[in-house]
C-alpha cells in the first residue's frame, strides 16, 4: 500500500542544507503494523511526516493506496490526508475549547459531511475507543489516556486505511501506554495499516515489523 | 451549502467565545468607529437640512440684478445712480427674457436716511422695501393674513403695506393688523397683508443678508416709495427664473437688455440662489468630508485592533492550524476560518455601532424636528463597510495561517 523509492529530503538550516533522508526505499503492505525506530536525528519523524503526506520530498517517488503523492498539489495532499490517513500525536493535539465529540467530528467537517451523520459517526468512533461516556467533556477534563483515545477516535472517524502515530505513548504512563497499544492491535486486526514512530523497545515490540533508521537510511528492517 | 456556513460560523463563534474579553474589546472598537462615522453623517445631514430649508424659503429660482459699482464710464468718471430706472423696468417687464418667469423692481430707502415708522407710539425698525406685485411669489413669501399687492396698488401709488411678523408685533402687538393704519415718515399706510414667519437660524447665525431679517420687513408698492423719495430709481431687480439651472441665463438676458439701454454709462452684475446653493453645498460637503475622514480614523483604529487580535490568535493557535491541516483542511479552509472570525467581530461591532448611531439620530431628530433618521442606504453601507473592515484587517493574519507548513505548525510550542 505504501511504496517509497529513493526518497531524499533535506532541510536548510541557515545556509547549510542538512540531509535528513538519504535515499529511503520502503514497501508496506496493507494490514501491516510497523514500528519505526532510531536515534534522534536519524530521520524517523521526517519519514513518518513524508508517509503521512505532511511533508514533501526533494527526490524520489511515493505512492499511497494507488495515489502518486510526490507530485500532488497542496489541496490534493489535504484530501489524501483527510481520506486515507489518520494521525495520532504524542501531545494528542485536541482543540481545547470544544468537546471531545466535536473534536472527533472535525475531519468530517472538511469532507462536508451532514451534521447528523457526523455526530453519529463521531459517537461510534468514541464507542469503539470506549470513551463515549466522555463525549461532552472538554479535553482539559480528561486524563492523558482518555485524551489519546479521543484523538484516536478522531483519527479513525473517516475510516482511513492508514494510521500514522508519532510517539503515541510518549506522554503516557506505561500502563496507559499498554492500553493504547491494545487498541492499536484491535485496529490492526480489523484491517487498518499502522505506522508508528517510537523510541521505546517495549512499545515497538507490539508491532509486527520494526524498521530501524540510522543517518537517514534504513539500517535494519526485519520485515524486508 | 447552508450547513457549510452554519458549521464555519459556529466554529468562529466558539473561537471568539474562547477569548471573550479580547473579542468584546475589538467589537467595541469597530462599534465606536461605525457610530462615529454615522454621527458625522447625521450631523452633516442635519446641517444640510437646516441650510437648505432656509434657502428654499427665499426661492430656489431667485436671482438678483444690480449695478456693478466697479464700473467706470470711458471718461473715467464715476456716475451716481442705481443704473436702473422705471423705463428700463418697463422694457424688462415685457417678453424680453424667456428664461425669466417673474420680475420685481426693488426700491430701498436711501442709505443713512432714517424713516420713522410708528403706530400709536409704537415704533418699528423694520427694513422698508418698495416692491412690485410679483415679489412675494418670487421670494416664496406666504401671505398668512390679508392679500398680496395688486397692479392697481402700483399704478395708483397706493399707501398700502404688507408686514413681516416682527413688524406686526412691534407696531400692533398681538392684535390682528389687517386694515389698521400706521405711519411711514409722515405718510399714513394701511396694512393689507401679513407675511409668514421664515426660519432664520442659519442665515442669521452666519450674519448673511447684511444683518437684515426677513421677518422684520415692511413691503410697500415701489411706485409709492419712489414718490415718497421723489425719484424714479430702482435699486435692484429680483426675478424668478423658469428653473433653478436657468437662473444665470435669466440674469444674462436681463443684463443684456439693461446694457442696450445704459451700456455706455453702467455695468451690471447678478447673483443667483443657484450659485449660493452650490457654494453652500460645496462648503457643507467639505466640512462633512473632513468629519467623515476624522471619524474613519477611529474605524481604522478599530480595524487595526482586529488585525492585532487575529495575529495574536493565529500565533496562539499555530498547533491547532497544524492539526487542522493534518486532518484535511486545505489552505482556503484555514483562510476562511480566520477571515470569518474577523468578519464576525467587525459585523457585530458594525451592528452595535449602527444601533447606537441610529438611536442617537432618532433622539436628535426628535429633539430638533429635522428628518435625520438614517436611510436604508446608510444602514446597508455601514454593514458593507463593517464586513469590508473585517475582511481587510483579517486578510493578512488569515493568509499567514493558511500558508503555515503543517509540520512546522505541529511542532510549534
Amino acid at each position: 500500500m505504501i511504496n517509497l523509492t529513493g526518497i531524499h529530503k533535506s532541510y536548510s538550516v541557515g545556509e547549510v542544507l542538512l540531509p535528513v533522508l538519504r535515499g529511503v526505499s520502503l514497501n508496506v503492505n496493507a494490514g501491516e503494523f510497523v514500528a519505526i525506530m532510531g536515534p534522534s536525528g536519524s530521520g524517523k519523524t521526517t519519514l513518518l511526516n513524508v508517509i503521512g503526506c505532511l511533508d514533501d520530498v526533494d527526490t524520489g517517488t511515493y505512492t499511497l493506496a494507488g495515489e502518486t503523492v510526490d507530485q500532488a498539489s497542496d489541496d490534493d495532499l489535504a484530501r489524501i490526508r483527510n481520506q486515507h490517513i489518520g494521525f495520532v500525536f504524542q501531545l494528542f493535539n485536541l482543540i481545547p475549547r470544544i468537546s471531545a465529540l466535536r473534536n472527533v467530528e472535525l475531519p468530517m467537517i472538511y469532507t462536508g459531511e451532514h451534521p447528523a451523520e457526523r455526530r453519529k459517526r463521531a459517537l461510534q468512533a468514541l464507542q469503539r475507543m470506549n470513551i463515549a461516556d466522555r463525549a461532552d467533556h472538554a479535553p482539559s477534563q480528561l486524563s492523558g489516556g482518555q485524551q489519546q483515545r479521543v484523538a484516536i477516535a478522531r483519527a479513525l472517524v473517516n475510516n482511513p486505511e492508514l494510521l500514522v502515530a508519532d510517539e503515541p505513548t510518549g506522554s503516557l504512563d506505561s500502563a496507559t501506554g499498554h492500553e493504547i497499544m491494545m487498541l492499536f492491535h484491535e485496529l490492526n486486526q480489523a484491517g487498518t495499516t499502522i505506522l508508528m514512530v517510537t523510541h521505546e523497545e517495549e512499545i515497538a515490540a507490539h508491532a509486527g515489523r520494526i524498521i530501524r533508521l540510522k543517518d537517514g537510511l534504513i539500517a535494519n528492517d526485519d520485515g524486508a | 451549502m447552508l450547513n457549510f456556513f452554519i458549521d464555519r460560523f459556529s466554529q468562529a463563534l466558539f473561537a471568539l467565545k474562547d477569548n471573550l474579553r479580547r473579542t468584546l474589546l475589538s467589537i467595541l472598537g469597530i462599534a465606536v468607529g461605525i457610530a462615529a462615522v454615522m454621527a458625522v453623517g447625521t450631523i452633516s445631514k442635519g446641517g444640510n437640512y437646516l441650510v437648505f430649508s432656509e434657502l428654499e424659503t427665499f426661492g430656489l429660482n431667485s436671482l438678483w440684478v444690480f449695478r456693478d459699482r466697479a464700473d467706470k464710464n470711458p471718461n473715467r468718471m464715476i456716475r451716481e445712480g442705481t443704473g436702473i430706472n422705471n423705463d428700463d423696468y418697463q422694457a424688462l417687464s415685457s417678453d424680453c427674457c424667456p428664461a425669466v418667469r417673474r420680475i420685481s423692481a426693488i426700491v430701498s430707502g436711501s442709505r443713512g436716511k432714517r424713516i420713522i415708522i410708528q403706530a400709536n407710539n409704537r415704533y418699528s425698525n423694520a427694513q422698508l422695501q418698495g416692491v412690485d406685485t410679483a415679489l412675494t411669489t418670487i421670494a416664496n413669501d406666504v401671505i398668512v393674513q390679508g392679500r398680496p399687492f395688486r397692479v392697481r396698488d402700483m399704478t395708483s401709488r397706493r399707501a398700502v403695506a404688507i408686514l413681516g411678523p416682527m413688524a406686526v408685533e412691534d407696531l400692533f402687538g398681538a392684535a390682528s393688523p389687517i386694515g389698521r393704519e400706521f405711519r411711514i415718515g409722515n405718510r399714513k399706510f394701511t396694512v393689507i397683508g401679513v407675511l409668514e414667519t421664515k426660519s432664520r437660524d442659519f442665515l442669521a447665525s452666519i450674519g448673511s443678508a447684511g444683518g437684515q431679517d426677513a421677518n422684520n420687513r415692511i413691503l410697500i408698492p415701489y411706485t409709492t416709495f419712489q414718490q415718497m423719495q421723489g425719484h424714479k430709481k430702482i435699486n435692484y431687480l429680483q426675478a424668478e427664473a423658469v428653473t433653478q439651472a436657468q437662473a444665470s441665463v435669466a440674469a444674462e438676458q436681463l443684463i443684456a437688455v439693461l446694457k442696450r439701454h445704459n451700456g455706455r454709462n453702467f455695468a451690471y452684475k447678478s447673483d443667483t440662489m443657484d450659485t449660493y446653493i452650490n457654494t453652500t453645498q460645496r462648503i457643507l460637503d467639505g466640512v462633512a468630508m473632513i468629519g467623515i475622514v476624522a471619524a474613519s480614523v477611529s474605524l481604522l483604529v478599530g480595524g487595526m485592533g482586529i488585525m492585532n487580535i487575529m495575529s495574536t490568535s493565529v500565533l496562539e493557535r499555530t498547533r491547532e492550524i497544524g492539526l487542522r491541516k493534518a486532518i484535511g483542511a486545505r489552505r482556503r479552509d484555514i483562510m476562511l476560518q480566520f477571515l470569518l472570525e474577523a468578519v464576525v467581530i467587525s459585523t457585530m461591532g458594525g451592528i452595535i455601532g449602527l444601533t447606537l448611531g441610529t438611536g442617537a439620530s432618532i433622539i436628535l431628530a426628535e429633539l430638533t424636528g429635522f428628518p435625520l433618521t438614517p436611510s436604508v442606504t446608510v444602514i446597508i453601507i455601514a454593514l458593507i463597510v463593517s464586513v469590508a473592515v473585517g475582511i481587510i484587517s483579517g486578510y493578512l493574519p488569515a493568509r499567514r495561517a493558511a500558508r503555515l507548513h503543517p509540520v512546522e505548525a505541529l511542532r510549534y510550542e
